[in-house]
């Protein structure tokens, strides 16, 4: 613009001039035509080399603000060695500007940088509990599935899927609603997705596994609710997805099941004595019994139940004392033949009473047993006087011993009135008793499966009876010895 | 003329005292040690009313009621069950299947079984439902 005015200027007043001059000569008119024009590129050139210099002072800025690295931006003096001239410092001013503002900008990215890394080192974490999570809830015995809002199974575990007969992926997930082997489930997962409230509810049903034996599961349900779909109006009308753990109470429900044909046998063991002392102390209270002989047989026979209540509740005792470990047990090395001969002892008189002939028939060895001395005491003892008690009077009752590849066994032999196959198998029940046989001897039905237990349970033997009806039966243990303990 | 009672139970010493009880209030009593006894007695005494206990070697209670109901012979005799244990049937079907007039439960008292029996004689109806 500069140029152009001085440029205007110049020919203007060549050309007003030019009449009181008179140049009137063409010559002297393109002589000052000339020297305008000379005058006017003078000045272009001028400026031009003034805004040369400008733009190489600028283009320097900028090449030393293209070398600054982010860290050079935080030094002030990073632009100075640029030589500082009058013309140059509205360059240098726009240079510095310009670093403040990538000085920010690097800021800002390095702020955006470490918050990047810092959701990558949370997407990693969660990601590794979410792996985690997975494999434990893989790795539960227990059947675990949850349903998302649409029905859909969106987790079960490898327990789960042998359950149910089914398979999750990624891809696939089984409409729930169509399993058909359990109904109950289904039904109640349904109920757990309908309500408008998360809620838990559990169950027991029973459901076939995958070889169809019929097992009880306790079902635990609870609603899944999902945080951000939930706020909405809409959305508390809206099915739930929810999630089912399943746990198996088979061994439970049989351990109560046992208990309480437990439980009914032993009130009916002891129901049957307290009859008879209610019925006879009845009598004798209504005055029944007018004479002495008759008082004296209703009070003895209220004494012998008394008696065997009694002893069904001390049995009872120590076997569930036994059987709950509740009773020490203190295993020694000891001889097994001195543990027969004290049975031996303790029940002969039983024996002589009874008119039965009891031997004895030991082995010459030492039969080293490593066992508790009271258990194996009593368990010896209970099978002696289960000998005698169902052998006619002048029987006669063997207790022997031996060793057998390093077992040691013990038997009991009468010549009684044996068992029926039948009553083989089922004489160490818990009050089981033959019978037949119940009047001869009273007994609890707690005497053998006490022996059993002493014997399986407390000294890693076994127990095993042959019999013969009317021909008398053979109880015989087998422990195992001491040198096959320290083999 | 006396009445006469069958008492069925496997175990002596009850069918001692009931014995006992009945004998002294005028029956005439017969024993069983279980049903299938019992069920002899019954063909060849013919006795007007049975007390039967029910878990019995050979055949239990619930069987001799059936087989008493069932034949034609004693269809209609009366039967008086003793039991210590709990049924798994309802009231309803122990006296329309088996026919039993009452249930006792053991231990049970001898006055009480006499006074069932003479109300089951006299043709009273009977609460079967006396316990569980």
């Amino acid at each position: 613009m500069a140029f152009l005015a001085v440029a205007c200027t110049t020919l203007g007043v060549a050309w007003v001039v030019e009449p009181f001059f008179a140049p009137t000569t063409w010559p002297a008119r393109l002589g000052l035509v000339l020297g305008g024009t000379a005058l006017l590129l003078g000045t272009i050139r001028l400026g031009l080399s003034q805004s040369t210099k400008a733009g190489a002072s600028a283009q320097r800025y900028i090449d030393r603000l293209c070398e600054l690295d982010s860290l050079g931006l935080q030094d002030d003096n990073s632009l100075d060695i640029v030589p500082v001239r009058k013309e140059d410092v509205q360059w240098r001013e726009l240079a510095h500007k310009i670093r403040r503002r990538l000085a920010e900008f690097a800021a800002q990215a390095d702020e955006v940088e470490m918050a990047r890394a810092g959701v990558e080192v949370r997407i990693r974490r969660i990601s590794a509990e979410r792996d985690q999570l997975s494999e434990i809830v893989a790795g539960l015995s227990d059947p675990v599935l949850a349903i998302d809002p649409f029905g859909e199974i969106v987790l079960a575990n490898p327990s789960a899927e042998r359950l149910l007969d089914i398979r999750t992926t990624a891809e696939s997930h089984p409409i729930f609603d169509q399993l058909q082997q359990c109904e109950e489930l289904v039904n109640l997962l349904a109920e757990t997705r309908r309500r408008k409230a998360p809620i838990q509810k559990s169950s027991e049903l029973n459901l076939a596994d995958s070889d169809g034996n019929e097992r009880w599961y306790r079902v635990t349900c609870r609603t899944l609710t999902n945080p951000q779909e939930s706020g909405g109006a809409n959305d508390r009308n809206a099915a739930h997805g929810a999630v089912a753990v399943l746990s198996d109470i088979s061994g439970t429900r049989a351990i109560q099941k046992r208990n309480a044909e437990f439980v009914s046998a032993v009130s009916h063991e002891m129901k049957t004595p307290l009859s008879s002392i209610r019925a006879y102390v009845e009598l004798l209270v209504d005055g029944e019994a007018d004479d002495e002989a008759t008082r004296g047989e209703f009070l003895g026979v209220i004494n012998d139940q008394t008696d065997r209540l009694q002893r069904l509740i001390d049995n009872l005792l120590s076997l569930a004392r036994i059987e709950a470990g509740v009773v020490a047990v203190n295993k020694v090395p000891q001889s097994l033949n001195e543990r027969l001969a004290e049975t031996v002892r303790v029940l002969e008189p039983t024996a002589e009473q009874k008119d039965i002939r009891l031997t004895t028939d030991f082995s010459q060895l030492y039969l080293g047993v490593l066992a508790d001395r009271d258990l194996l005491l009593q368990g010896a003892i209970n099978l002696v006087s289960n000998a005698l008690k169902y052998t006619h009077r002048g029987g006669s009752v063997t207790v022997r011993s031996k060793l057998n590849d390093q077992e040691v066994i013990f038997e009991v032999q009468d010549s009684g009135v044996g068992l029926s196959p039948e009553d083989c198998q089922r004489v160490f029940e818990k009050f089981y008793r033959v019978s037949k046989d119940r009047d001869m001897a009273q007994g609890t039905g707690l005497g053998l499966p006490l022996v059993k237990h002493i014997v399986e349970d407390v000294h890693g033997g076994r127990i095993e009876v042959d019999s013969e009806l009317g021909r008398g039966s053979t109880f015989r243990v087998i422990l195992p010895g001491l040198a096959q303990l320290s083999a | 003329m006396s009445k006469r009672i069958l008492l069925c139970d496997d175990e002596a010493h009850i069918l001692r005292a009931a014995e006992f009880k009945f004998k002294r209030a005028g029956y005439e009593v017969c024993c069983a040690a279980d049903g299938q006894e019992g069920w002899e007695l019954i063909l060849r005494q013919r006795p007007d009313i049975v007390v039967t206990d029910c878990q019995m070697p050979r055949m239990n209670g619930l069987q001799l009621a059936q087989r008493i109901k069932n034949d034609p012979a004693t269809a209609g005799l009366p039967v008086i069950m003793l039991s210590a244990k709990g049924f798994e049937l309802s009231m309803t079907e122990i006296r329309e299947k088996f026919g039993i007039r009452a249930l006792l439960a053991k231990p049970f008292s001898p006055r009480e079984l006499l006074q069932r029996v003479e109300a089951t004689l006299a043709g009273e109806a009977q609460p079967v439902a006396s316990y569980v």
